[in-house]
């Protein structure tokens, strides 16, 4: 009793003296962090707390997981100040420490709060060491290639430690730095960085599973000055292609007219012989086609007797319009044009027209010539060569060098001729305007069957002829013929020669008509004698009405390519028919339902 | 009608066994070598194990985190006093001096034995996260993705030491293949460990296991990451 009070009473006089000296117990220390480099050692580290003005020691105590013995740090000096350094033999992987710090000095102790550790999971290595930054220059620029090594302490080659490392670029006056992952390698290469500029690298890692290093010491770096490839392929580029452009513009522009001719060709003008160009212009008028008339022509004898089926041209004169593949005789001049001195001109060649139905006819017949002569008919050259241009009439092989003639039109007892090719102009009219021509006077008209067969593929060279036959106007032979009506001449007795059929080449197949009811074949001058277009398709087709009460073919009338111009040039609409599946039946057009052929044809 | 086809039927039947080549024979997929068809080498497997512990501890690793952050809060993060796990009575090297001390054979057997021994408390986990209100389904997938994990890795691990064992690398002596037994994770006081004891004492073997594979195989084929 009398010593616990004695006791008391000293310390409340020391403390008294001691609070009036200044100086207390420890301060608590603070645990502030363990780290193991390499996970074979650790450190512990504290904070100390006040020392109380007097000398202060700390001891740092350790328990192991489970066990109840405290051991003391082993080693205060290794790691400095305030530490503790745990040795290879001390420090036990997947086992807990719990470990104190206290703090003592003369006044008393201070314990730290207990804190647990499990080495394995306080691993922070040191810094990567001996960091290189390195301009490297390749193809597509230069690169900085950074590459440095692992730390020391840290045991890869054993499997013990898996570091994974980081690196970060910024220029100086940068406030981010850009960073980036570089996995397990050792290296990394940097792109697309300013040239001539500076630049500050530093690299750091990590293990598996702990913390970061701390970032190695800046290593700098100077990328060279250079223009980036890219770009300056580019430039020449650009500029040789300006240059080639501006050269392509100064030749075009020196050669501006033949660029012109060759882009925009003529228009070619009509090149019939005797045509007068400047009086069509002025106007349509009858003298204009005065010198396209043939003098004599139609022939005006009589070849009833000689013909079997004809196409009854004229109806005054007996003259008979051979179309029937039969009475085309071989020496029907098959026109090969070499050239065409109209650079206008489409692939409408009435000439060749004409003159490959004569082939046809002649192949289909195989009358020969001297069937031929019976009739007397005449025989239109081909159109001359040196007009024409590569029209290929497609005629047969036997056509080859072969000059043939066309059955005449008009059956006039005329020898035929024989036109060689290019030595005569050519003698052919169109059909239409055979009818045109043929003084009004009732002619026999036999029907002329054009058979489908007779007339196969290469019916459509006949619309060629057609188109072209202007160019022999002047050499028609029109004997007898009212030439005076180049145009349409209204004969009512004429006998009309129907369409037959047109075939999808352009070729105008006619017949003439027997009925004395049926109106003439009109012109453009009687309306009422025109066919009736039906409908006009799209595809330019016209549809032309026929008759109900008759079995009638639909007709299809479909333009010509040179249908759309107008004259001066010579191909106009030609009314076709098409063949499909109705090779006899003809287009009985009756009434109203004529189809005008003249209308179609280029009128003159 | 019948008997034709009875005839056929029997026709079929000899050609098809008087016919060699009839016959169904099997043959394995790479009978013609190495060019026919890839087969892993020890270093590869090596790879593909460590592969898989590492996504096994990494989950691990996840879910203890989440329990902790979620259910201990005002604990010290550095560390806490936890109950023994069910598997501190198997020896395992906890340094590396120690462990490069091991054999391989030993190394290869303690791995099994860890992998062994959690295989029915992760079953167990799963299951009480499974039931219990508090995981959400994404942390309680992760502890059956966990369980599957250890499963195959356990496996894998057999494949290595078998491959091993063909390639004379391991002795005979290796028995841990079949000694490994079940364990149930009872602490020493005889009572269910808790999930959070359960997650803590799988984060550290999952670590543990992690680490022998990587000193295994940098000692058998240190060929790279060595």
């Amino acid at each position: 009793m009398k010593n616990s009070g004695a006791v008391l009473i000293l310390t409340f006089i020391t403390k008294l003296i001691s609070q009036a000296a200044g100086v207390s117990p420890p301060g608590k220390p603070r645990l502030t962090s363990c780290r193991s480099p390499e996970k074979e050692t650790f450190t512990c580290r504290w904070e100390p707390g006040d020392d109380g003005g007097l000398p202060t020691t700390y001891a740092l105590y350790y328990r192991l997981e489970n066990s109840e013995t405290v051991y003391e740090c082993p080693d205060y000096r290794t790691a400095g100040e305030n530490s503790c350094f745990f040795n290879k033999n001390d420090t036990s992987l997947w086992v807990n420490y719990n470990i104190t710090v206290v703090a003592t000095n003369a006044l008393g102790k201070n314990i730290s709060d207990p804190v647990e550790v499990d080495v394995a999971y306080i691993v922070q290595p040191n810094t990567p060491e001996n960091v290189t930054a390195v301009v490297v220059d390749d193809d597509q620029g230069p690169f900085v290639k950074v590459s440095w090594e692992k730390p020391r302490t840290a045991d890869t080659r054993s499997g013990w430690i898996t570091l994974l490392y980081q690196l970060r670029v910024k220029q100086e006056k940068d406030k981010e730095w850009e960073e980036y992952d570089a996995g397990r390698q050792k290296s990394y290469r940097v792109f697309s960085l300013h040239p001539d500029k500076e630049f500050m690298v530093q690299v750091r890692c990590k293990p598996d599973h702990g913390f970061w290093s701390e970032w190695t010491q800046t290593t700098y770096v100077k990328m060279p000055n250079y223009i980036p490839r890219e770009r300056s392929l580019w430039i020449i580029i650009t500029i040789f292609s300006v240059f080639i452009v501006l050269i392509l513009t100064w030749t075009l522009n020196v050669k501006r007219n033949s660029v012109k001719l060759c882009l925009l060709p003529p228009v070619p003008g009509p090149k019939i012989k005797g045509f007068d160009k400047q009086l069509l212009k002025n106007g349509m008028s009858e003298e204009v086609f005065n010198s396209l008339v043939i003098q004599g022509f139609p022939p005006t004898t009589d070849y009833e007797n000689l013909l079997v089926e004809y196409l009854e041209v004229y109806d005054n004169e007996e003259q008979e319009l051979v179309l029937d593949g039969k009475d085309l005789s071989e020496d029907c001049i098959k026109s090969k044009s070499p050239s065409d001195c109209d650079s206008g001109r489409g692939s409408c060649d009435s000439r060749t027209l004409l003159l490959e139905k004569c082939i046809d006819g002649r192949e289909g017949s195989g009358s020969d010539q001297h069937h031929y002569s019976q009739h007397g008919e005449t025989s239109w050259a081909s159109t001359e060569s040196s007009e024409c241009q590569g029209l290929e009439p497609g005629s047969p092989e036997s056509s080859d060098g072969r000059v043939k003639t066309w059955p005449v039109v008009f059956s006039s007892p005329q020898p035929h001729h024989h036109y060689q090719v290019g030595a005569v102009k050519p003698v052919y009219h169109s059909v239409p305007e055979i009818l045109n021509h043929s003084s009004p006077h009732a002619m026999p008209i036999n029907y002329h069957q054009l058979h489908h067969q007779d007339i196969p593929q290469q019916e459509g060279r006949f619309s060629k002829p057609v188109c072209r036959h202007s160019q022999s106007y002047n050499q028609f032979n029109l004997d007898g013929v009212d030439t005076h009506a180049l145009g349409v001449s209204p004969s009512r007795s004429l006998e009309y020669v129907e369409v037959q059929r047109v075939n999808p080449e352009n070729i105008l197949l006619l017949r003439p008509l027997s009925d004395p009811n049926h109106e003439p074949e009109g012109s453009d001058y009687s309306g009422e004698d025109y066919s009736k277009v039906k409908e006009v398709t799209s595809n330019n087709i016209l549809l032309l009405q026929k008759d109900t009460s008759h079995q009638c073919v639909d007709d299809y009338s479909q333009a010509d390519q040179c249908t759309t111009q107008q004259p001066p040039h010579p191909c106009k609409p030609v009314v076709h028919q098409s063949n499909s599946g109705m090779p006899q039946e003809g287009m009985w057009v009756t009434g109203n339902g004529y189809v005008d052929s003249t209308v179609l044809m280029p009128s003159y | 009608m019948s008997r034709s086809l009875k005839q056929v039927a029997v026709l079929l039947v000899a050609l098809l066994c008087l016919d060699p080549h009839g016959r169904v024979g099997s043959a394995p997929i790479c009978a013609h070598g190495p060019s026919g068809c890839h087969i892993p080498s020890l270093a590869d497997l090596f790879d593909r194990v460590i592969q898989h512990s590492a996504r096994m501890h990494s989950l691990s690793n996840d879910l203890h985190s989440e329990f902790e952050q979620y259910f201990l809060p005002s604990k010290n993060h550095i560390g806490k006093i936890y109950r023994k796990c069910h598997t501190s009575n198997i020896l395992t090297p906890n340094g590396k001096e120690n462990a490069q001390k091991l054999a391989r054979e030993e190394l290869t057997e303690v791995i099994l034995k860890l992998l062994m021994a959690w295989r029915d408390p992760l079953f167990q986990l799963h299951q009480s996260m499974a039931h219990q209100q508090d995981f959400n389904s994404f942390s309680s997938n992760k502890a059956l993705e966990m369980g599957d994990m250890a499963h195959e890795l356990r496996k894998g691990v057999e494949k290595v030491a078998e491959k091993m064992r063909v390639l004379g690398m391991l002795g005979n002596s290796v028995t841990g293949l079949s000694a490994a037994e079940a364990m149930l994770p009872l602490s020493d006081s005889g009572e269910a460990m808790s999930d959070y004891e359960l997650l803590y004492c799988f984060r550290r073997d999952s670590n543990k296991v992690q680490n022998y594979l990587k000193i295994l195989k940098c000692r058998i084929v240190p060929e790279h990451d060595c």
